[in-house]
This record gives structure tokens, C-alpha cells and sequence, in this order.
């Protein structure tokens, strides 16, 4: 009896992503003291959340799917849609029945965040993660990682995966912390997926350009913030994407999969069911995450009063407008470039850009390279991060075996190393990926 | 019921830390209040339920803020102390029935 009613938890209840993180929201507000009615509201809508979620990224799987599908049997190449979400779904998917490995991975993740802070003194780490959709994301795809490459049972992979990401958590937030001083003049960091592009910037920027050219001191035409606004610029984006496929397919394959529809036509519905499916994905992934960060602000402030806190990279871009429009151009063409190089190299891997790491990465490098080197600087670094998010996701999706991949600067550099290190260590044991 | 929307880039990050913030500086004026976040490309759909909105002043270029709802912008959306300070000026200023 008792056996079955444990069973019934761990398996069921617990290896429901929907209920487990409805939980978690409910056991942070009771220990942050809120009222019972709270709790259960937030609990609820954290569950429905995650449900949303899942609603989108089916949506998306079986639009993108079909492209894929189609330069797969035409080509015989893979394509590879560069979205930070999608590609939290999709390691998900291949955890298959240990999916709630990486919400074990998230808040053991966080706890060892917490200690490193705690011991600042000897750890030199001073920032507490607090972007939840960004946690949530990274600590997914670290665990597929480490379960891929090295086929742990629980308690194995998701303390390993969870030590990787509250290193990588704390290092570069830390490092980030006196450059984001330097152009906010606020005290915080970033938490985000481009801390080490970044940083990298803000150290290279004044080799290449001169200080004195900053952008935020021009004038740029208005026409350019229709390229901040994310459900109009993710249209587009997958727009180009989706007419450059069509283009280079057969117009056999494209007349069939349109069937009756007209082929333009056609593409368009395409590319706006791809951005209302990462739409509806987003929506899912707000409702959750807003009662997920409750708690972890409220846990770190207890623990931790005053220490700086890491959250989204949008949090600058106020204090640095043009420049994010400014790295988000750069990011464009870089991609642009890198993906017509896959091309005429005859890459097996197509990259298919995705908005949120063509914006929000390049947007941020954007300001911190212009801060120390002008607009030169960040034109230039921003181009060269987007062919590295390009290449870089090339080689790391073909060693995934993925058909999505982050996308972000740090998953392109840092997490390709890391993916690298944990294959080499697998193939050590002789052990097939999973 | 005041009804106040977070506006950012992708309705995600830092319009959430900024919901967070709010929900604590409103429970701790007393002021009964809804707080939503958003994205600055959809903003137009909450308009009709929303009584303050606040985001940066390069995002509220993006949305035509109906003359009836109040507009704050802050460069720096994480620092609650300033957020509480222009709130509060707003409050008083727009809806002086909602302070006890």
C-alpha cells in the first residue's frame, strides 16, 4: 500500500513536468509565509503554464517539422531553427519519461548558486541567478546533455548538470558585473545566455574602435524600432527564412506541400504559424516563470540580503537604445553571411535564424561593445557574433543530433566546449549517446 | 482594483522582475492592484483593462498609450526604489481614491 502510494508520487505526480512545477510554486510561497489562497492561484496557474507551453511547442514541432523534412529528402541536409525555447522543448522530448530530471537540475542548480555566493569570499562569485525563463531553458538542455553523453541515473546527472550551470551562472555573471556597473550605473549584472560574448566584447571593443564614436549620441530614423517589437520582427525574420527554402527547393516539393494553396501565400502562413506557434510557447513560458521568480527572489533575499542579482539582458537596453538596434543589424548580417557560407561550403546543417538569439544577444554585445568602442566596434563584433552563433550551432547541433538548437553566443562557444568535453568523456566509457 | 501592465522587450525577463517588484511595493502601500507583464508588440491588447502602464522610455515610443491610461518610464526598470517613487507620484496624481 504505502509502496504504491510512493510510487504513485514519484512516477506520477512527480514525472508530470505540469504538476511538479505546480509544486514547486506552492511549497516557494508557503515558504516565503504568503497565504494559502495565494499559493494555490499561483500554483494552478504555473501548472496551466507549463500545459501552454507544451500546446505551442507541438504547434511549432509539426510546423517546423515539415521543413525540415522537405530540405532533408530534397538535399539531404538538416535544418536547424536557432530558438531558445524550442530547443528547451526538445531536450525535454528526448529525456522522454525522465523530463522532470531538468526541473530537479534547475533548482539544485540554484542551491548550489546560492552556496557559491554564500562563500564569496572564497568563490569570488557574487551574483544570484534570477532569470527563471533563462534558468528554466539552460538547465533543460545541460540536463539532456549530461544524460546523453554520460547515461547517469538521477541523482548522477542532475547533480553534475546542476554544478555545470551554477558554475557557468556564476562566472560569467561575476565577470559582467563591473561592465554592466559601467554603463548603468546600477547595481546589478546580467543573467542571461551571452554573458561570455559579452564580456569578450567589452574587452575587445576599444582594439577596434574608439570610444569617443558612441552611438548613443546619433541619430537613428524611427523606422528602425519596428524591428523591436518581437511578434513583427520574428515574422519577418522567418519570412526571409522560410522564402530563402522555398526558393532552393524543388517547386514540385513546394507545390505539394502547399497543396491547393498559392505558393506565396502559402510561404507567409508558414512563417506566421511559425512565429504564432513560438508565440503561444512564450505565453506559456511567462505564465510559469512569473510565479517561479516569486519564490527565487523571495528564497535569495532571505538567504541573502543585498547580494547583486542577475536578470534579463533587456534590463540595459534602456540605458543603451541605439546600440541594441545598432548589434541587432550587425547580428543580421553576420548570420546572413554565416548562413550563405553554410551553403556554398555544402554544410550537411542548415541554419534557419530565430529572433530571440539574433536579437536579444546581439542587442547586448551591441552595448557593451559600444560603451568601450563606439559604433565601429559594435557593428563589426556584432557581425562576427553572428557568424559565430551560426557556425558555432553548426557543429554543436550536429553533435546533439538536434534539429534546434539555443542559438545564443555562450550556447554557440562555452556550452559547444562543454558539449564537447562531456562526448569526450563519454566515449572514454564507451557509452552511445542516448 | 488598479490595473498596472510591465512592458519590455519580450514580456519575459525583465517585465516579470518588474511585476515582482510592483506586486511587493503595492502590497506594501496597501493598494489592491493587478499586475500583468507583456511584451511592447502586444501592449495594445491589454490597453482597454490597464490603468497605469510601465515600461522604458524607448519601449512606450512603440505603443499609443490611450489618454486614459497613465504612462511611467524609468531607464533603469530594476531599481524598485525609483519604480516606487514615480509610481506613488502617479498614484496621487491619477488615482488619489486608490491610496488609503
Amino acid at each position: 500500500m504505502f509502496n504504491n502510494v510512493l510510487n504513485l508520487i514519484l512516477t506520477q505526480v512527480l514525472g508530470k513536468p505540469f504538476l511538479l512545477m505546480a509544486i514547486i510554486v506552492f511549497i516557494g510561497y508557503k515558504a516565503l509565509k504568503q497565504p494559502f489562497q495565494k499559493a494555490f492561484s499561483g500554483a494552478i496557474k504555473a501548472g496551466v503554464g507549463v500545459l501552454v507551453l507544451g500546446l505551442g511547442s507541438g504547434a511549432l514541432i509539426s510546423n517546423f517539422g515539415k521543413l525540415v523534412t522537405a530540405l532533408n529528402e530534397n538535399f539531404g541536409i538538416n535544418g536547424v531553427l536557432l530558438d531558445t525555447y524550442s530547443t528547451m522543448v526538445a531536450c525535454n522530448e528526448r529525456l522522454g519519461e525522465y523530463v522532470s530530471w531538468s526541473i530537479y537540475t534547475m533548482l539544485i542548480a540554484f542551491l548550489i548558486n546560492i552556496l557559491l555566493v554564500l562563500f564569496r569570499e572564497r568563490t569570488k562569485i557574487r551574483a544570484i541567478f534570477l532569470t527563471g525563463n533563462v534558468m528554466l531553458v539552460q538547465t533543460a538542455i545541460a540536463t539532456y546533455i549530461v544524460y546523453r553523453y554520460l547515461q547517469l541515473p538521477m541523482l548522477g546527472t542532475v547533480l553534475i548538470a546542476g554544478t555545470v550551470v551554477a558554475l557557468y551562472w556564476g562566472i560569467f555573471s561575476t565577470l559582467l558585473y563591473e561592465p554592466t556597473k559601467e554603463i548603468t550605473g546600477a547595481d546589478f549584472t546580467l543573467g542571461h545566455q551571452q554573458m561570455f560574448g559579452a564580456f569578450l566584447a567589452y574587452k575587445l571593443a576599444d582594439k577596434i574602435g574608439n570610444k569617443e564614436d558612441d552611438i548613443e549620441k546619433k541619430e537613428l530614423p524611427e523606422a528602425l524600432n519596428l524591428f523591436q517589437d518581437n511578434i513583427v520582427a520574428s515574422s519577418i525574420i522567418f519570412l526571409i527564412s522560410v522564402l530563402i527554402i522555398f526558393l532552393s527547393l524543388d517547386k514540385s516539393v513546394v507545390s505539394e506541400m502547399a497543396g491547393g494553396t498559392n505558393v506565396v501565400v502559402f510561404a507567409i502562413e508558414t512563417a506566421l504559424t511559425l512565429a504564432a506557434s513560438v508565440y503561444v510557447l512564450l505565453s506559456g513560458v511567462r505564465l510559469f516563470v512569473g510565479e517561479l521568480m516569486v519564490s527565487f527572489r523571495g528564497i535569495s533575499e532571505r538567504i541573502l540580503p543585498g547580494a547583486v542579482m542577475a536578470v534579463d539582458c533587456a534590463a540595459i537596453f534602456g540605458f543603451a537604445p541605439k546600440s541594441v538596434i545598432l548589434g541587432f543589424i550587425g547580428g543580421v548580417i553576420g548570420q546572413i553571411i554565416g548562413v550563405i557560407a553554410l551553403i556554398v561550403f555544402k554544410s550537411p546543417i542548415l541554419i534557419i535564424p530565430g529572433f530571440i538569439p539574433l536579437f536579444f544577444d546581439n542587442a547586448t554585445i551591441g552595448v557593451y561593445a559600444n560603451k568601450k568602442g563606439g559604433w565601429k566596434a559594435a557593428l563589426i563584433l556584432c557581425i562576427a557574433s553572428g557568424m559565430i552563433q551560426v557556425f558555432g550551432t553548426a557543429v554543436v547541433a550536429g553533435l546533439m543530433d538536434l534539429n534546434y538548437w539555443q542559438g545564443s553566443f555562450d550556447w554557440a562557444t562555452v556550452w559547444l566546449a562543454i558539449v564537447a568535453f562531456f562526448k569526450f568523456i563519454g566515449s572514454l566509457f564507451g557509452i552511445t549517446p542516448a | 482594483m488598479l490595473k498596472i501592465l510591465c512592458v519590455c522587450g519580450n514580456g519575459m525577463g525583465t517585465s516579470t522582475i518588474l511585476k515582482v517588484s510592483i506586486k511587493s511595493i503595492m502590497n506594501k502601500l496597501g493598494v489592491k492592484a493587478e499586475v500583468e507583464s507583456c511584451s511592447a508588440g502586444e501592449a495594445m491588447s491589454f490597453m482597454p483593462q490597464t490603468d497605469i502602464v510601465i515600461t522604458t522610455p524607448e519601449w512606450s515610443k512603440m505603443i499609443n498609450v490611450p489618454s486614459n491610461v497613465a504612462l511611467v518610464t524609468a531607464t533603469n526598470l530594476i531599481d524598485a526604489k525609483n519604480v516606487e517613487t514615480l509610481l506613488v507620484d502617479t498614484i496621487k496624481e491619477k488615482f488619489p481614491e486608490k491610496l488609503k
